[in-house]
């Protein structure tokens, strides 16, 4: 074992790192362009940062990944552990990396032979290796789930497995990329729990987060800007200048939103009709059962409810995705039945989960004319030039979306979506991985639908959106528990499943006491 | 919707228990057999035999059942398509040119059965070895280890591609994606698709590259193995006892007598 590890101190000054260009007569701006930190042995400390603001690639330039294995420059001096990335690889398990994406770097078949991998690779003595990830399995909770393969498990899970993974390597250094963001409430209050006993247990963390509630987790916060990172300072100080927070992007308080309420309902038939409906996958348990809705024309319904609980399973229903087992889905006054989806998708406009992974075209302008072409819509350029104007996406028209930074790509896919000028809208968790602006584009865009009569229907774990709609309708097993006006909903227990990380309270502990930790 | 590719259902039987390496050595055989063997009964007999292994191993009936009704079409076909190209001894119904002979039957029979043998003998196999076990045993039979990781990571990642496919193709059919008309109509109509899908596919392999890095890939010179294969004296006398049975098996064959 490396006795290196126990001086475990990060010194990181005046880093400026650059990609290289995607392709030939292209430039790349630096993503890095000042960043200098240090961090001591038991350290806790949380980088603020809006998307595209740099916070991976630190991630990956402290981990030694990049530019390693990336392509591109680094100037600036690192000093890990005693140990500089730029000169050659670091010691296996030094640093531990948890990624953004949980499912991307889980990689073997099974819950247990995930966290056995490092230790092979560490070249652990084979007899040792068994205690040990059975000592990780029951430190993340995980000891029922070993024999699991990591892709069946919920998302908080998977976070859980990945720093076990991490955390039985003994690193000097946790580099956590996001932790809690796009877990749904159960996931973050899980995987808050987990972060919060290793930070008391001694454990160095640095923390990358658009959101607060995962910078809460640590002592010292800073904001990474445009590459540029400010100086530490104790974090609880820095939430509470909401001012500096909006104007990085990584906020946009209630008091700022757009008005989203108070239109009363049109006339003509109602805009979604369901009647009895009950939905199974073949062979599978029933997921809806036996639901009845009227939804008005220009309404804003907010569908809540935990995972499992069958809201994505009913909103696919509205666009002819899923079929009824039995019973009926109407919508603007025509049955779905025998109709396709091509013909629905003129009425109802569906924003999936994660949209941004579902962008192909080779320039943004092919991207948002894709629907209104297919569907064979009128005035195809006017849509389009409409929908390119209103999200600011003229400069961007001709390039390929793939290039763009993240809150660009989450721009092409509204504007792809209000290019249709579909009469319903349904987004199923809308407000996933946006920083401060992402918010605040998707609001006032709703907001401007709002007006002009558009019905809105929208699935979401976040209270505070839940709380702007004309009606709150919260789901459990496939039944509709609650239905009435957000404010008298009385906290179904849909709603009330809030992390106790987002209210700013200690999470509850549910893992083992971390008196004595190893790597502290 | 999901995909996936393993079958292994966990277990404590012998077979389950049993070294991969040696499974595999005898899922070798066990299709050489299928292959050598040329009379209908004597390819029944050795799937009856298949039967009782996979019986032997806790397999239910149920799950028995489901893998006929995966290969009882494929070895039906045969059965039924085989006999008109083959004919050869008494004929029994002529129709135009088709002609249904003795010989017809029994080819047809033969094929149906050697197909069946292997899909069971493959059962076995796939069923009782747990997918690390079956790389563990290829890299220990002398495959690189960057080649065994290759594999477990598509057999890893091919549902998560699959399940990318569906999200992205559902996503686009609500934007009027709809695949009709002729099937080059219908490939063009599947471009926007699967262009979707190699960016996320491209964006996973960055993705897993840097995760294998930061997990110690490059240390992996010297990796331990934890659980490693160790042949016990069972296994040995497993490998010994299906060889010599293989061996008899020729012999029959040469001899005539199977």
């Amino acid at each position: 074992m490396n006795t290196v590890r126990l001086t475990a101190t990060l010194e990181a000054t005046g880093l400026r790192f650059t990609y290289p260009p995607p392709g030939a007569g292209w430039s790349a701006p630096a993503v890095l362009r000042d960043v200098t930190l240090h961090l001591d042995a038991g350290e806790s400390l949380a980088v603020l940062g809006a998307s595209s603001s740099g916070k991976s690639t630190l991630c990956h330039v402290l981990a030694g990944l990049a530019p390693r294995y990336t392509g591109g420059t680094l100037a600036g001096t690192v000093h890990l552990a005693g140990h500089d990335p730029a000169a050659g690889p670091l010691p296996s398990g030094l640093v531990g990396l948890l990624f953004q994406e949980a499912a991307a770097q889980l990689f073997t078949t099974t819950v247990e032979d995930e966290i056995a991998w490092g230790l092979e690779a560490l070249a652990a003595p084979p007899a040792e290796i068994g205690p040990r990830v059975d000592e990780a399995l029951a430190r993340f909770g995980l000891e029922t789930l070993r024999s699991c393969p990591p892709w069946a498990l919920s998302g908080g899970q998977q976070k859980r497995l990945a720093l076990a993974a991490i955390w039985v390597m003994r690193p000097a250094l946790f580099l956590l990329d996001e932790p809690l963001d796009g877990l749904d409430p159960a996931g973050q209050t899980e995987v808050a729990a987990a972060l919060e006993s290793l930070r008391q247990g001694g454990t160095t963390l640095l923390v990358t987060t658009p959101g607060l509630p995962a910078a809460r987790l640590t002592a010292r916060a800073a904001l990474l800007e445009e590459g540029t990172l400010t100086a530490p300072e104790p974090t609880a100080a820095l939430l509470a200048q909401e001012e500096r927070l909006v104007a990085t992007g990584l906020l946009f308080p209630a008091a700022h939103w757009p008005d989203l309420r108070g239109q009363p309902p049109l006339e003509g038939p109602p805009a979604v009709e369901v009647r009895n409906l009950r939905f199974h996958y073949p062979d599978g348990p029933e997921i809806l059962r036996g639901l009845d809705l009227t939804i008005l024309q220009g309404q804003f319904v907010a569908l809540v409810g935990v995972n499992g609980a069958g809201k994505t399973t009913l909103v696919r229903h509205f666009n002819g995705l899923l079929r009824p087992s039995s019973g009926s889905v109407t919508i603007l006054g025509q049955p779905t039945a025998g109709r396709p989806i091509g013909a629905l998708a003129r009425q109802v406009g569906f924003l999936f989960q994660r949209p941004e992974q579902q962008l192909f075209a080779p320039t943004v302008r092919e991207e948002v004319s894709y629907g209104p072409q297919r569907l064979r819509l009128p005035d195809v350029e006017t849509r389009v030039a409409r929908a390119l104007a209103r999200f600011n996406l003229e400069p961007v028209a001709a390039l390929p979306p793939a290039v763009l930074s993240y809150g660009l790509r989450r721009a092409v896919t509204l504007a792809a979506l209000a290019a249709l000028e579909t009469p319903i809208l349904v987004l199923d968790e809308p407000t996933t991985g946006l920083d401060g602006y992402g918010w605040a584009q998707l609001l006032h865009w709703l907001a401007e639908r709002r007006a002009a009569g558009v019905t809105l229907i929208v699935v979401t774990h976040e209270p505070a959106l839940a709380a702007c709609a004309d009606r709150l309708i919260a789901m459990e097993a496939g039944q509709v528990i609650y239905d009435g006006p957000p404010a008298e909903s009385a906290q179904p227990s849909a709603i009330s499943h809030q992390p106790s990380a987002l209210s700013g309270q200690p999470p509850a502990a549910g893992y083992r006491s971390p008196a004595h930790e190893p790597d502290a | 919707m999901s995909l996936t590719l393993d079958l292994y259902l966990p277990g404590r039987s012998w077979l389950h228990r049993l070294d991969p390496r040696v499974k595999l050595w005898a899922t070798g055989l066990g299709l050489a057999t299928a292959f050598v063997l040329r009379d209908w009964p004597a390819l029944a007999g050795f799937l009856v035999g298949l039967h009782l292994l996979l019986k032997s191993s806790g397999l239910s009936w149920r799950r028995l059942g489901t893998i006929w009704r995966q290969v009882a079409l494929l070895a039906g076909l045969i059965f039924l398509l085989q006999p008109w190209f083959a004919p050869a001894g008494r004929l029994l119904v002529a129709w135009g040119p088709l002609q249904l002979t003795t010989g017809g039957l029994a080819s047809g029979a033969v094929l149906a059965l050697r197909a069946l043998c292997m899909a069971f003998t493959m059962a076995v196999l796939l069923f009782t070895t747990e997918q690390r076990a079956l790389v563990l045993a290829l890299v220990r039979l002398g495959l690189p280890y960057s080649w065994g990781l290759t594999l477990s990571l598509t057999l890893r990642f091919l549902p998560a591609l699959f399940s990318l496919f569906t999200t992205v193709r559902e996503a686009q059919a609500a934007r009027g994606w709809v695949a009709e008309g002729a099937f080059w109509q219908r490939a063009r109509d599947y471009i926007p698709v699967v262009v979707a899908v190699i960016i996320g596919t491209l964006r996973l392999s960055d993705q897993l590259t840097l995760a294998l890095a930061a997990r110690g890939l490059e240390g992996s010179a010297r990796r331990t193995v934890w659980r490693d294969l160790r042949m016990r004296p069972v296994d040995w006398a497993v490998l010994v006892g299906v060889t010599a049975l293989f061996a008899g098996v020729l012999l029959g064959v040469w001899r005539g007598a199977l």
